[in-house]
């Protein structure tokens, strides 16, 4: 493999020409990193609030997805940055809902969620209930997250539902169920309070 | 509602969005006129977007994040095999691929070989025990991590010299310049030169400064300046403590900084 020899090269400071030129590269590289995912953090850090809804932990998250996405961005192809950067700040907020929950996190079950049955309402009634406030954010804290982050994505983000789900790793169909049963939660808080 | 209504919730959504295909957009459209329940559906659907997208809370991320991760970007080498991406992996043939994800991992060994070469030595150095401006780098450089930066964190002057007494041989000062753009951060003990020493952090802007001071014997010296790696630190003794001040902020406020905490007062 070329990569051992080449960093043998550098180390040993013999040869400094191609380390120039890998400067010169990694320079540029990090310039362009610093103009078009770095102007991102707000965006990376709104999207893991609303996912794991600890200031510090949200922090944490944003430089570890900074972290990975600086790894990995040698390899980025081009497209958008802004989708990249935030499938994996999802990746890094759902890393850590697994290691703090000490077991494998439960996904969301579309399927067993989408018939019209009695108890989903009672479920969605019962959640309804809980926010006496009726405003949207306690609204919003009675929704698993995997509604909050179609609402990031659609509402902030202002995501096509063909990137929301290239972000979220699910297929089109789910993304609009799932966009249609948050904002159905919502509209029912709303309502009430009204 | 008649038989004919076709669209629900879930379409009146899809169409508020844009994404439906344009003869089921048109088809919508056409009953949304002649139909009062549709409408009013669609009106309930618009308002719970409209309403979202003004109240959904939009937050920034703060100054010392910012700090922290423009100065991990420079500083961390991306040695260890990236953990793989399992949302993107699923979904991107291409980041699948072996090949690819080597050749991803080859860039970024070879990027963080040529851009953290300076730091890396400076911090990895082990023939020769590291010089006393390297250890306190290596402390600013560490405090920068997650949950590295404070053991104390205050705005209260009086929080953090407090928390100093019985950790510390001595006490350090801490001076407040919150009113003149430096809010004090915390505080936390290190270990510089064998010793737990007292850092002080004040933020500037983004940036964040390091105070660290120690006892030490020997007459008092005056304030000079190292530069590494876009990091500057002044140091200077006097009344038998060794004082480091170390931030990436440029070396002019970096200094009036320093002459500030050498007096006490802004």
């Amino acid at each position: 493999m070329w990569v051992p020899a080449a960093l043998r090269q550098m180390s040993d400071g013999n040869k400094p020409q191609p380390t120039r030129v890998l400067q010169i590269v990694a320079n540029s590289l990090l310039d362009r990193f610093e103009q078009r995912v770095v102007p991102l953090m707000d965006d990376a850090y709104t999207l893991a609030r609303h996912l794991v809804r600890d200031e510090h932990e949200a922090q944490d998250i944003v430089q570890e997805a900074y972290l990975r996405a600086w790894r990995y961005f040698a390899g980025f192809r081009g497209g958008d940055e802004r989708a990249w950067l935030l499938t994996i700040v999802r990746n890094c907020c759902y890393s850590w809902r697994r290691g703090k929950r000490g077991t494998e996190d439960v996904p969301y079950d579309d399927e067993a969620h989408s018939t019209d049955t009695t108890s989903r309402y009672a479920a969605d009634a019962r959640a309804i209930g809980e926010s006496e406030r009726g405003n949207l954010a306690s609204a919003l804290e009675t929704l698993p997250a995997e509604f909050r982050e179609v609402l990031v994505l659609r509402e902030i983000e202002d995501f096509s539902y063909r990137e929301i789900a290239r972000v979220t790793g699910v297929p089109i169909g789910t993304v609009m169920s799932r966009l249609a049963r948050a904002r159905e939660r919502l509209r029912r808080v709303l309502k009430q309070s009204a | 509602m008649s038989d004919r209504c076709q669209p629900t919730r879930a379409t009146l959504g899809a169409y508020v969005d844009g994404e439906l295909p344009p003869d089921d957009a048109a088809a919508i459209a056409d009953h949304l006129t002649t139909c009062a329940h549709c409408s009013a559906e669609y009106q309930t659907v618009l308002d719970t977007i409209a309403l979202t997208r003004t109240q959904l809370e939009r937050f920034t991320a703060p100054d010392v994040l910012r700090a922290r991760i423009r100065a991990a970007l420079v500083t961390t080498p991306a040695e260890q095999e990236p953990a793989p991406e399992r949302g993107a992996d699923r979904n991107d043939a291409r980041g699948s691929s072996r090949w690819a994800r080597r050749m991803v991992l080859a860039a970024g060994l070879v990027l963080a070989a040529a851009l953290g070469s300076g730091t890396t030595l400076l911090l990895r150095q082990q023939t020769e025990p590291p010089s006393i401006a390297a250890q306190v780098l290596s402390s600013h450089l560490r405090s920068l991590m997650p949950n590295h930066l404070t053991d104390v964190a205050s705005n209260d002057q009086h929080n953090v010299k407090p928390w100093f007494n019985g950790r510390l041989d001595y006490s350090p000062t801490v001076p407040r310049f919150d009113d003149v753009g430096y809010p004090l951060i915390g505080g936390r003990v290190d270990y510089v030169g064998g010793r737990p020493v007292a850092v002080v952090v004040y933020g500037r802007r983004q940036h964040l400064i390091n105070v660290f001071s120690w006892p030490s014997a020997g007459a008092s010296e005056p304030l000079t300046a190292t530069a590494s790696n876009g990091y500057t630190m002044y140091r200077w003794r006097s009344g038998g403590i060794e004082h480091w001040v170390v931030s990436d902020v440029n070396a002019a406020e970096l200094q009036t900084f320093a002459g500030m905490i050498q007096r006490g007062s802004p």
